[in-house]
């Protein structure tokens, strides 16, 4: 998708595709009853909380549908492929009270926990209706991935003889312990993030009185807030990286820049610039020292998920840094697809080769190179500095001598 | 290996921890023939803590060799809180190293065994300072002062004078100014060799604060001009409580 296109013109063409879509499976959508395979996906709405609308995702296609609800699997994709999958998902709702423990729950849970995509047939009050209106609004940065159709559930019946995940299963049946710990678990022993917020978003995880249905959105922001928590601690006794280290990628007009400083006490510092689609720009932007953040990040999920992202970096190469992630997101990014862009973009931008620095300012400089706001716009916005600046060390008085 | 740790009461233990508590999640302490001492600071290394214990402190001290043991300060806190001002404190540790044993006594027994932690290895060294001016002020007259400044600023800056010194703050909405001459109530000590001003985070004053006053006694403060400053809280049967804090760089 290049970038001289206008906002508008993508919106039409992602809106065309989805039009085209819906032709094409138009007398399988038409209908009240829906079959397919299931990613396996539930979703959890927020409207109306404590009581949810909770459900299946159900695309009207058959086989293997992982890469449908897999953001691990989404990187390199452009705009139209990663909506042509998410519009494609067909969502089925049931209002629940998120304590609910009912048959229903318990199938839905049965379904999120099989390692395969999971066949399955659902039975709607009504034929699904489009959300179109609601792709037109759609504002910048939902955390959540957009998705089609939706429709009350009469029921549904899902295949789910496929193998459970035993590492899935073990967090499932250990009903002592948290929420925390068992993300904490299931993430060392590699479940993919995107899939440990959904077991927490439909209630399978965590001390058994305390479980409960998480809308999908703060299951998201949960889940990366916990890990990346955890894994700061990891860090804590790290030796510090030697130079200062740029590390850069962009993707569906999101542009990162990702400076690591050789420090001994960690601190991660995340700007957000936004440029609209008459080029006008806002900066906004969240800090944390190595006490943490005490408060939700005013640039919400995006903070967490490249937190996730920089210090599970850390934790592999054994280091401690401080940090800077400067994302800049252009008026391409025409739809927001989700905070699992921030996560992968991040991770990408760290796989990468990445540039050396002897000096902060060096580093600074080639960060900003291809931003649209000017370095010293951008360093007047970062909090770290002023903070640092502002505050001495006891350590620096460890070799002071008073004559 | 023998380590037993006995109080008269619980009161010690419960002010070290607390004050513990507010720098740190995880305290590794560290007692030998001569008594039990902890040194730490915050993430930050904005503050430090340090610790002396004296062994003839204890109604009971036994320990042949230096043994380390590290605790989540909020379990310990919350087993100690257990304890009423009149209950006997004994600290042992397990056969295998791995639990800290806590028995409580006034008649009525308890023993808490607490799963301890791995002790970090790293020594915190501790700064070389010298120090111009010296406040002594009961932790309650110190409570307020720091209170008043609070309520408008984020920072304390104190100067001090050979018969007066005033604390101030300032922020958004205004500026705060108290002023302290020899004779004011809880004012017990002041001493100056040299004039001093410096700037402190009152966050972190506030509450180790807080944290220790209960437990009576007093506190000196101590600083030289943009320099560290160091509390020493005087509290009954522990030789040493010190707390410090780098300063500010600017107001």
């Amino acid at each position: 998708m290049s970038s001289t296109q206008s906002v508008n013109d993508i919106k039409r063409q992602l809106e065309a595709e989805w039009i085209r879509f819906l032709g094409i499976n138009s007398a399988k959508l038409h209908s009240t009853s829906l079959e397919g395979s299931s990613p396996p996906s539930v979703f959890v709405g927020r409207y109306g909380y404590p009581k949810v609308k909770v459900g299946p995702l159900l695309p009207p296609v058959h086989g293997d549908t992982s890469v449908f609800d897999k953001p691990e699997m989404w990187l390199g994709k452009g705009l139209e492929e990663i909506l042509r999958y998410r519009l494609a998902l067909v969502r089925g709702t049931i209002t629940m009270k998120v304590d609910e423990k009912s048959r229903q729950l318990e199938s839905l849970q049965d379904m999120t926990m099989s390692t395969r995509p999971a066949e399955g047939q659902a039975i709607f009050e009504k034929s699904p209706a489009a959300e179109i209106q609601a792709l037109r609004k759609a504002e910048l940065d939902s955390e959540v991935t957009p998705f089609g159709l939706s429709a009350p559930l009469k029921s549904f019946t899902f295949n789910t003889l496929a193998a459970s995940d035993r590492r899935i299963e073990n967090a499932y049946y250990d009903t002592d312990l948290t929420a925390a710990k068992a993300m904490v678990a299931l993430y060392q022993q590699g479940v993919e993030v995107s899939r440990i917020s959904k077991l927490l978003s439909i209630g399978m995880l965590g001390i058994k009185k305390d479980r409960k249905i998480v809308p999908t959105r703060w299951s998201i922001s949960a889940t990366d807030s916990t890990i990346s928590a955890w894994l700061v601690r990891e860090i804590n006794n790290n030796q510090s990286i030697d130079s200062f280290e740029v590390s850069q990628f962009s993707h569906l007009g999101n542009y990162y820049s990702l400076v690591l400083i050789p420090d001994d006490i960690w601190s991660f510092e995340m700007l957000e610039i936004w440029i609209d689609k008459n080029g006008r720009t806002a900066i906004a932007s969240e800090y944390e020292g190595p006490e943490g953040l005490n408060h939700p990040p005013s640039i919400a999920g995006a903070y967490f998920a490249a937190r996730l992202a920089v210090v599970e970096h850390l934790v592999s190469r054994g280091r401690k840094a401080s940090v800077l992630v400067i994302r800049e997101i252009r008026p391409e990014y025409a739809l927001p697809v989700g905070v699992w862009q921030i996560r992968e973009g991040a991770r990408e931008a760290l796989r990468r080769q990445k540039r050396l620095f002897e000096d902060l300012g060096n580093a600074l400089s080639f960060a900003c190179l291809n931003m649209s706001v000017s370095k010293a716009e951008i360093i007047s916005k970062i909090k770290a500095f002023s903070v640092k600046a502002k505050q001495a060390k006891i350590t620096d008085f460890v070799n002071y001598s008073a004559d | 290996m023998v380590f037993i740790a006995r109080t008269k009461s619980p009161e010690e233990w419960k002010a070290i921890a607390s004050a513990i508590s507010t720098l740190v999640d995880e305290a590794t302490f560290e007692a030998t023939a001569e008594g039990i001492s902890f040194r730490g600071m915050d993430p930050s290394h904005i503050a430090l803590i340090d610790i002396q214990w004296p062994n003839f402190a204890f109604e009971r001290y036994e320990c042949d060799t230096v043994v380390k043991f590290g605790v989540r300060i909020d379990e310990f806190s919350k087993l100690i809180k257990r304890a009423d001002k009149k209950d006997a404190l004994e600290i042992t540790l397990g056969e295998d190293q791995r639990t800290l044993h806590i028995r409580i006594s006034n008649g009525y027994k308890r023993e808490y065994k607490m799963l301890l932690i791995e002790s970090s290895a790293s020594s915190t060294p501790l700064p070389k300072l010298s120090f111009n001016s010296k406040i002594v002020l009961t932790p309650g007259a110190f409570d307020k002062v720091l209170s008043d400044v609070q309520v408008v600023s984020e920072y304390i800056s104190i100067d001090a004078k050979s018969s007066r010194v005033e604390f101030s703050g300032r922020g958004d909405s205004g500026d705060a100014s108290i002023a302290l001459e020899s004779g004011s109530e809880g004012l017990e000590e002041l001493a100056v060799q040299e004039e001093s001003k410096a700037t402190y985070s009152l966050d972190y004053l506030s509450k180790i604060t807080k944290a220790i006053s209960t437990a009576g006694g007093s506190v000196a403060v101590e600083f030289s001009s943009k320099m560290p400053l160091r509390l020493e809280f005087r509290i009954a049967n522990v030789n040493r409580i010190h707390f410090y804090l780098a300063p500010r760089v600017q107001d």
